[in-house]
């Protein structure tokens, strides 16, 4: 293995290959989410969105005026109008559901009763009859065209706009900062203990935490509310920041605990030596130098919670005034689901905070690894 | 720092403001609406001010403005403050919020199988005597409503505990008024028609349903809604109501008979769109557009009342679209049997603002208000018809107020795992090829197991 580090490996662009097609896959699926949230329900509905590039030939109707529309020209009663929208091409016409594309643009149809439609080329249509017009809704008239593809900011504007979303994000910064900050500093303590300080039974406690990290969070809700209801904490920011915190802390402890275990004793036994305190050790040592365990953890939480829902609605409540971001997106979506596009919209604008965090705690994350490199040694 | 990141976004705003729900109707303005009952309740009810108490449902989006619009009355009337909260996943949380000792102070249960679960842990208040005889006298088919409120409690005796209030009907098809016409088919009339009709379509080419199972997770369910409707038309009501309790067993003749009549429709390639294999691994909330299609795709779609969202936008109902009441048969021996839904309204504690919330939901305007705006249908026989915001929603009223026999969605009434799990399944596997026989001993058996 000792040859490896200088060799350049003959591999090296099967790696980069087999990486650059793993990304690929892995980025298909958010690609198309983000593709979809421009599209509306109907497109969503109809075809997938890499079609949604290309034209596509649709069938539907429009209807024509209704009688309020006739104008009397040369002793004919006459409706007039457009059966096509934007930027639309006809291909074929009808005026029955079952052949859609009875006609061909240009043709006149004899709808009976001397009543006759035409509908040219540039989707105008014109339907007369000698007698007045006594519909008091428009005929269908059904097309074949092609329109180009189209997208929407539509979904973004209702979403961005919908009523209480400040107030939500607001929700989800109390409850999620502390809830990030807290875990993070109990951790820290705790790993140091367990990694560098000389007490009994501290194998066991490693190991119990390591035990934690399997038990599923939902077998805790009940207790932990009623607990939390017991000593009078109730629903609230309170309850909301602890049981965030628990849920986390073994994941926390534990990262951080083999994170500090690698770091060099010849470091801390020379501290040891120059006499400082464990507390000292902690703070000017092991804390800088376990700054990319720490930024990882910190992203980590910080994702977990942003997007959590369910902790959310069983401490918090889902009031008007308590609601988070992702009870208020979920609400937009309706007491029966079904729409993406409202989904889809509502993934891109909570990804916007997270992916903020992400950046900023890469800097860190950098420097931290420079710097254990560079001394470690 | 990242510290002075996190206080800077946690300082900004705190600002934004509680949007306080104003009446949409201006009390005595609209005179469809009986404001004489909400004065009434008012004046019974003088010492409430200042109570507040908490509403958990299951309504989210339109539904819990429209509610929030029927509360306002209420905080209105009495001075009190009702704060409603809904929830996606209401029946995980109803259970967690009890068990854990702080349950909201009113709760709407979708589903009447919940409710009376929590009612036997003792955690709902009972209603009285009292309201179980209004329920019998002003709600149609009143006797089928108080039947579905009432479930023994902790001590094991029957008693009233929920009160329904909002109504969704389920025995309606939906079709395409100008496609009937075009094709020159007739409403049908009765059950023998509805299925001389889906011969006939079929008969000349074109295909006559769109059926669609699908529901992510809950695949299935809009069969199980198929085979209650079919049990109504093919069997008693008496035989239903012992179905769903599972005094009959699910595997019985008339059971096995409902799901075969089921079949007729859905496992004939001929009768649904795109085949019998698309039947379930099509979406239910894509499946009426086939209705619209040109061609269409299909003639007639069978779903509840909620249907409407999912049509194409811009979809006038009762123009571009239309329902008719799912025929029963010609006998009439079975009367006219409506398959349907509704919330429950329950007391879980004993602030007297939540017991008088109950009596509020008693007053016809507390129904009125609703009805005219949209999406709600009452069986509230003293509520005027004329306050419906359309025409279309009045009519679904009338067919509830016109049902000789009201039945609850059977699936919600049957344990969880039946009701919620095996009969979803096992329509799933019986469109996609088993025999009703083998199904029905099979949903059968897990119902055994569970005891």
């Amino acid at each position: 293995m000792e040859g490896m580090a200088g060799q350049k490996s003959s591999l090296a662009w099967a790696v980069n290959i087999a990486a650059f097609l793993l990304v690929l896959i892995w980025t298909i699926p958010t690609l198309g989410l983000f593709v979809s949230s421009f599209r509306d329900r109907d497109q969503i509905a109809s075809s997938g969105w890499w079609q949604s590039f290309s034209g596509s030939e649709q069938t539907g109707f429009v209807r024509s005026g209704t009688a309020d529309d006739q104008v009397q020209q040369d002793g004919l009663y006459v409706i007039e109008g457009s059966a096509l929208e934007g930027a639309q091409t006809l291909r074929a016409w009808g005026t029955g559901a079952r052949a859609p594309a009875q006609y061909q643009p240009g043709d006149t149809a004899d709808l009976g009763d001397g009543v006759s439609l035409t509908v040219a080329e540039d989707g105008s249509y014109r339907m007369t009859s000698p007698q007045p017009f006594e519909m008091s809704r428009g005929e269908r008239i059904f097309t074949t065209t092609v329109s180009p593809a189209s997208f929407t900011t539509e979904n973004y504007n209702r979403v961005l706009t919908a009523g209480g979303l400040g107030r939500a994000f607001m929700n989800t910064m109390t409850v999620t900062i502390p809830a990030t900050v807290i875990p993070i500093l109990i951790a820290a303590f705790a790993a140091y203990a367990l990694a560098w300080m000389q007490f009994p039974g501290r194998a066991l406690l490693t190991a119990a935490v390591v035990g934690l990290l399997v038990v599923p969070l939902q077998v805790a809700l009940i207790p932990l509310l009623r607990l939390h209801n017991d000593l009078g904490i109730g629903k609230g920011y309170l309850g909301i920041w602890l049981a965030h915190t628990g849920f986390g802390l073994p994941l926390a402890v534990y990262l951080l605990r083999n994170y500090m275990v690698g770091l060099p004793r010849e470091i801390i036994e020379s501290a040891r030596v120059d006499g400082a305190t464990e507390f000292q050790i902690f703070r000017r040592i092991i804390l800088p130098l376990s700054f990319p365990a720490l930024a990882s953890f910190a992203i980590f939480q910080f994702l977990w919670v942003w997007n959590d829902l369910l902790v959310a609605t069983v401490f918090l409540g889902n009031t008007r005034e308590q609601l988070v971001m992702t009870g208020l997106l979920r609400e937009l979506m309706g007491s029966r689901g079904g729409e993406w596009e409202i989904l889809a919209t509502s993934a891109f604008i909570s990804i916007a905070v997270p992916l903020l965090v992400f950046f900023a705690m890469q800097k860190y994350l950098v420097r931290g690894l420079l710097a254990g490199s560079v001394k470690g040694g | 720092m990242k510290t002075t990141l996190f206080t800077t976004a946690a300082i900004i705003g705190l600002s934004a403001g509680m949007a306080q729900a104003q009446l949409v109707i201006e009390p005595g303005s609209d005179d469809r609406i009986n404001w004489t009952s909400l004065e009434e309740f008012a004046a019974a009810h003088p010492d409430l001010e200042g109570q507040s108490f908490n509403i958990l449902g299951p309504w989210l989006g339109g539904d819990q403005e429209l509610f929030a619009s029927v509360i306002a009355y209420f905080n209105d009337a009495t001075g009190a403050q009702a704060n409603y909260s809904g929830s996606d996943s209401f029946e995980q949380q109803i259970v967690i919020d009890t068990e854990a000792g702080s349950p909201p102070d009113v709760a709407v249960f979708p589903q009447p199988g919940l409710a009376a679960d929590l009612a036997e842990k003792g955690f709902l208040r009972p209603l009285g005597e009292e309201t179980a005889q209004w329920l019998r006298e002003n709600y149609a088919a009143g006797e089928s409503w108080e039947a579905l409120g009432t479930y023994a409690g902790q001590d094991g005796t029957e008693q009233l505990f929920a009160f329904p209030y909002k109504a969704d009907v389920k025995s309606l098809v939906w079709y395409v008024p100008e496609n009937f016409e075009d094709a020159g088919y007739e409403i049908p009339q009765t059950y023998e028609e509805l299925k001389a009709l889906t011969e006939q379509i079929a008969e000349e080419g074109e295909t006559p349903w769109c059926i669609g199972l699908g529901s992510g997770g809950a695949t299935g369910w809009p069969a199980t809604d198929w085979v209650e409707d079919l049990m109504l038309r093919t069997a008693t009501p008496e035989d239903y109501d012992a179905w769903v309790t599972n005094q009959m067993p699910f595997n019985d003749p008339k059971v096995v008979a409902a799901i075969e009549e089921f079949g007729w429709f859905a496992k004939n390639p001929d009768f649904v769109a795109g085949g019998t294999g698309s039947v379930t691994a099509t979406d239910f909330r894509e499946s009426p557009a086939g209705l619209f299609g040109s061609p269409p795709a299909c003639y007639m779609h069978r779903q509840a009342s909620f249907i409407p969202t999912f049509f194409p936008d811009g979809t006038v109902v009762g123009e571009d679209a239309d329902f008719f009441y799912m025929p029963a048969p010609e006998s009439g021996d079975l009367g006219q049997p409506v398959l349907g839904g509704g919330t429950m309204f329950a007391v879980l504690s004993d602030n007297p603002a939540a017991m008088a919330f109950v009596e509020f939901l008693k007053t016809p305007a507390a129904h009125e208000v609703w009805m005219a705006q949209q999406g709600f249908v009452t069986p509230h026989t003293g509520a005027n018809p004329d306050a419906y915001g359309d025409e279309t929603v009045r009519r679904m009223g009338q067919i509830l107020l016109d049902a000789t026999v009201f039945r609850f969605d059977g699936s919600d009434l049957m344990p969880g795992a039946v009701g919620a799990g095996a009969f979803w399944t096992g329509m799933v596997d019986f469109v996609g090829g088993a025999s009703a026989q083998d199904v029905a001993d099979q949903i059968q058996q897990t119902w055994s197991s569970l005891d």
